[in-house]
């Protein structure tokens, strides 16, 4: 299998702020690869130096080996990207700003008029065509930014964050359409900060927090990652105090990572143990509201591996 | 140069054209504005002023006046260009066309086209208030004027792109250019002939230098040939010079820091 994005000790800096922190990566010709990742943790910097937008600070990057920086040019031809944020004027008409970019990826005058026409519908656009963009809500505002990649169909199709802002049904036929782009021959990066999505999505997912590398692999062998295979979550009646004690007394468990309202135990034999655990606690005054013992989500595994979690970042 | 670099330029240039027609209402306004200014505040300017005795030859101050002032108009069109990108930058634009599949000497060149000729094209119908204005003029010196006010209009888009998309800010793009559009223009030529400046050795030199002064000179010299090639601030080929010399220069300076220094981001 063909490495189309090689990435390699990758830093980018603003200022004082490390954005990517010597990244590693490689992302396969073909595939639906994910950035997960909590808000600020890289993955729109590292898809902005792929797609030549940013410069890197060091290190290397390749598109189907050429290089982000000497080879500028080359990449732009391969690459196609829809941004986290839709970009446009706010006197900029959906219809006008697709065909212009249509007949900039290559299409003749009349192809674009028919491609253009024909995603707008698959997305729901059509009705949408003539409007100011200052008019549109964001989850159109955000498709008309997906339709600029899927017009243009190019070999490495970058989402930033795809469906945030979109409605619930309309996010099925934005994840199909991405799918179906997979199945004409791009390979496609998504970054999010949405599990569902990442699960839903993705064949091979890279955990990103603070610029770094923390994981990367299927969604099966993410979650096989966290050594212990149950978890026994719990809620307690009481304030953060009541939580530090509880986190003290099962640290014996395995490991613990606590929240505002919750404690988590990674442990082997879950429902076994939860028996115990109950049992302990009990024994020593804590009111439990809640104990649930459940298989690790892919926000467990963001959980466990950053102790941070992904919606707060 | 190939067909799809062609092509590129063609729809960068277009993308700048479709931004001018969407306001054509405000270029209406300008043109209204810009006429009441050379019927009533030009007219009512030349019979307080008398160049008679000041200069060498009698020149009519009201032609005079007519063609600075379409310079000033071209000069202050062509520095807005530097408030559209930067509000293209703001919304993200310039990170959309980095994004996209052309050389960033070509984004340079044809946005550098692009403005100029929105530019160019926003002031013709001051242009032709002027030559209606001006009656007797002749096809060549009107070809010559228009293709010498486009690249002027080129060279100073070429340079209001290298300096908004380095400076990257807001503030800092309207101050600047805020000041230059109203320094450049009064240190120049375009309401007092070089000679009557003269007497005001830093303000002469300033002129003499300021592309402004090279672009309204010739644009006279062309016009009014006779009474004005001895008064002008230099030789018509030394100015026709200078504003080809500025276009190439701005265009390469806009390539340089588009290719080597742009990227995404930073805006403030």
């Amino acid at each position: 299998m063909e490495v189309a994005v090689k990435i390699r000790k990758l830093v980018k800096r603003f200022g004082n702020t490390v954005a990517v922190d010597s990244l590693d990566l490689d992302i396969n010709e073909g595939e639906i690869f994910g950035l997960l990742g909590p808000n600020g943790s890289g993955k729109t910097t590292t898809l902005l130096i792929i797609s030549t937008v940013y410069k890197p600070t060091s290190g290397e990057v390749y598109v189907y080996g050429h290089d982000v920086i000497r080879e500028g040019d080359v990449v732009r031809k391969y690459v196609g990207i829809a941004f986290q944020e839709p970009k446009a004027l706010w006197v900029d008409k959906p219809y006008e700003l697709l065909l212009w970019h249509a007949r900039v990826v290559g299409y003749s005058t009349s192809e674009a008029r028919e491609v253009v026409k024909n995603v707008m519908e698959v997305l729901g656009l059509w009705e949408h065509r003539n409007k100011y963009f200052y008019q549109l809500s964001g989850g159109t505002r955000k498709k008309v930014e997906i339709a600029k990649v899927l017009i243009q169909k190019p070999k490495i199709a970058i989402f930033d964050e795809p469906t945030a802002q979109v409605d619930v049904i309309s996010k099925h036929a934005l994840w199909d359409a991405i799918r179906e782009l997979r199945t004409q021959g791009s390979t496609v990066i998504i970054a999010t900060n949405d599990m569902f999505e990442a699960e839903r999505m993705c064949e091979r997912i890279a955990i990103i927090y603070k610029g770094k590398l923390k994981a990367l692999g299927t969604v099966e062998e993410l979650k096989d990652s966290i050594p212990e295979g149950d978890i026994v979550e719990l809620m307690l009646d009481g304030d953060e105090n009541t939580y530090l004690r509880a986190e003290d007394l099962l640290k014996q468990y395995g490991k613990t990572v606590r929240s505002n309202d919750s404690l988590k135990i990674f442990l082997n034999k879950g429902e076994e143990r939860a028996i115990e655990i109950l049992d302990l606690l009990k024994s020593r005054g804590f009111k439990i509201r809640k104990i649930m013992v459940k298989e690790p989500s892919l926000d467990d595994v963001f959980f466990y591996m950053t102790g941070a979690k992904l919606k707060e970042g | 140069m190939n067909l799809n670099t062609l092509r590129a330029l063609y729809l960068l240039i277009l993308w700048d054209l479709n931004k001018m027609l969407r306001r054509a209402v405000f270029v209406a306004m300008r043109v209204i504005w810009f006429v009441i200014q050379v019927t009533v505040f030009g007219l009512a300017l030349t019979a307080m002023v008398r160049l008679r005795g000041s200069l060498p030859v009698d020149v009519n101050y009201y032609e005079f006046y007519l063609l600075g002032i379409y310079t000033s108009m071209l000069f202050s069109i062509s520095v807005s260009r530097a408030y559209d990108i930067a509000e293209e930058f703001e919304e993200g634009i310039v990170e959309y066309h980095l994004s996209l599949p052309i050389s960033r000497r070509v984004f340079a060149v044809g946005r550098t086209i692009g403005g100029g000729i929105a530019s160019f094209l926003f002031t013709l119908p001051m242009f032709a208030v002027v030559l209606w204005l001006l009656e007797d003029v002749n096809v060549e010196a009107v070809i010559i004027s228009l293709s010498s006010a486009l690249l002027f209009a080129m060279s100073i888009t070429g340079f209001v792109l290298s300096i908004v998309l380095s400076l990257k800010s807001g503030d800092a793009t309207d101050i600047m250019f805020g000041v230059l559009d109203s320094l450049l223009i009064r240190l120049s030529t375009v309401f007092y002939p070089a000679v009557v400046l003269s007497r005001y050795a830093p303000y002469l030199y300033v002129a003499l230098v300021n592309p402004i002064s090279h672009i309204a000179d010739f644009l006279r010299t062309l016009f009014l040939f006779e009474e004005y090639r001895a008064i002008a601030i230099a030789s018509p080929i030394a100015m026709a010079s200078y504003i080809l010399g500025l276009a190439v220069g701005f265009s390469s300076l806009a390539m340089y820091i588009v290719e080597k220094k742009v990227e995404g981001g930073g805006w403030r």
